[in-house]
């Protein structure tokens, strides 16, 4: 039964050990940032809005995130823009 | 002589610091190096209890420190092995009753007589790992696969990259290791954590019913033959002494053939 579970485990892609993965690593991009939840959705606004002044935004297809290398953290931010305003 | 002063650390309390410090000093003394183990738990006295050696204690490391007595009147030596010696704590005193440069004052006097001194923090980060840490040039961070344990340890790791000048290198050591939960998904794996911390792995140490018998003996598993944890513990002791010592695989043990093909796929390694 043990050879079942596990063989269907690995199928299984949600599994827990991902979940624990994955919140792992975003809390840990926080702790070592000492980033307060909400912040940084506050500063994608403002970084959007600023933007949106200069061009026509795809608002859709928007990336805005934190990733790790090395215990180091980069913003990785994507706005796709449509067309220049001015 | 100048011997290697290493703190055995977590942040996290009841991960195994106490478990690792016995078992390694036994397995360094079992390759031969004179070993001093020191007991900075002030307060909350253990490592005499894991080495058996509880009936012995009769001065202690405040005792050294406020000059009550010698430094060699207050080691205790082993039962079994003479290039291995305890200093222990002090029971009835707090972590106030040290101080960080007295604590590097005795770590340095340690360091002329062993090869290896091994520091045994308490849990927390205040003045009680900072105390530990003060005398020391090297830390093994210890954690659990579990997501608060793994939490403690960034934590840690991030305090020694700020010692970074005193520290000239930390490994990690994760105990506790149930290489079934990790084939079944349920736990994060050893690869897992090393991506997740960025850090340099030493050994691991799989979940083992032993240790705890071994602590109602007072004997570490170290200094037994056939038992899996003993042997992880001796082959850190070897990784310690600068052997190239292979992670252990421990996923093909007592399992069916159809297990063994799935692993050898996907292997989980101990
Ligand atoms: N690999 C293991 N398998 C099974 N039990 C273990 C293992 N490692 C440690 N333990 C058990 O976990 C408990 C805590 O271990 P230990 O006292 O070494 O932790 P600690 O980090 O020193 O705790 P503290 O923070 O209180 O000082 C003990 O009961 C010990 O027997
Ligand atoms: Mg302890």
């Amino acid at each position: 039964m043990q050879v079942l579970t596990n063989l269907f485990a690995r199928l299984r892609p949600n599994s827990v050990r991902t979940t624990a993965k994955d919140r792992m690593r975003s809390m840990l991009t926080y702790d070592r940032l000492e980033l307060p939840a909400g912040r940084l959705e506050c500063l994608e606004e403002e970084l959007m809005a600023v933007v949106s002044r200069y061009f026509e935004l795809d608002k859709s297809t928007t990336q805005f995130d934190l990733q790790q290398y090395d215990r180091r953290a980069s913003l990785i931010a994507n706005f796709p823009l449509l067309r220049s305003k001015c | 002589m100048s011997g290697r002063v290493i703190v055995i650390t977590s942040g996290k309390g009841g991960v195994g610091k106490t478990t690792a410090s016995a078992n390694l000093g036994v397995a360094l003394a079992g390759t031969g190096a004179s070993v001093a183990l020191v007991d900075m738990d002030i307060g909350l006295r253990n490592l005499d209890i894991l080495m058996g050696l509880e009936n012995r204690v009769v001065y202690n490391l405040v005792d050294v420190i406020e000059e009550r007595c010698k430094l060699r009147q207050a080691l205790v030596k082993d039962k079994r092995l003479p290039n291995l010696s305890l200093l222990p704590a002090a029971q009835t005193r707090d972590k106030s009753a040290v101080s960080a440069d007295q604590m590097k004052e005795l770590c340095k006097e340690l360091s002329t007589i062993f090869e290896f001194v091994l520091v045994d923090s308490p849990a927390g980060i205040e003045q009680g790992f900072q105390n530990a840490v003060a005398g020391a040039h090297e830390a093994i961070v210890i954690c659990t696969p579990e997501m608060s344990s793994v939490r403690d340890a960034d934590r840690i790791i991030g305090l020694l990259e700020a010692r970074k000048d005193e520290i000239e290198q930390y490994r990690l050591v994760v105990n506790r290791y149930r290489p079934n939960m990790v084939q079944a998904n349920d736990m994060m794996s050893v690869e897992d954590v090393l991506e997740i911390l960025s850090v340099e792995l030493l050994g691991v140490v799989p979940e083992d019913e032993d240790i705890i018998v071994s602590t109602n003996k007072g004997e570490p598993v170290s200094g037994t033959d056939n038992c899996k944890s003993g042997l992880a513990f001796r082959n850190i002791a070897r990784r310690l002494r600068g052997e190239d010592v292979p992670i252990m695989d421990f996923s093909s043990q007592n399992q069916s053939w159809i297990n063994r093909i799935v692993n050898f796929f996907n292997p989980v390694r101990v």
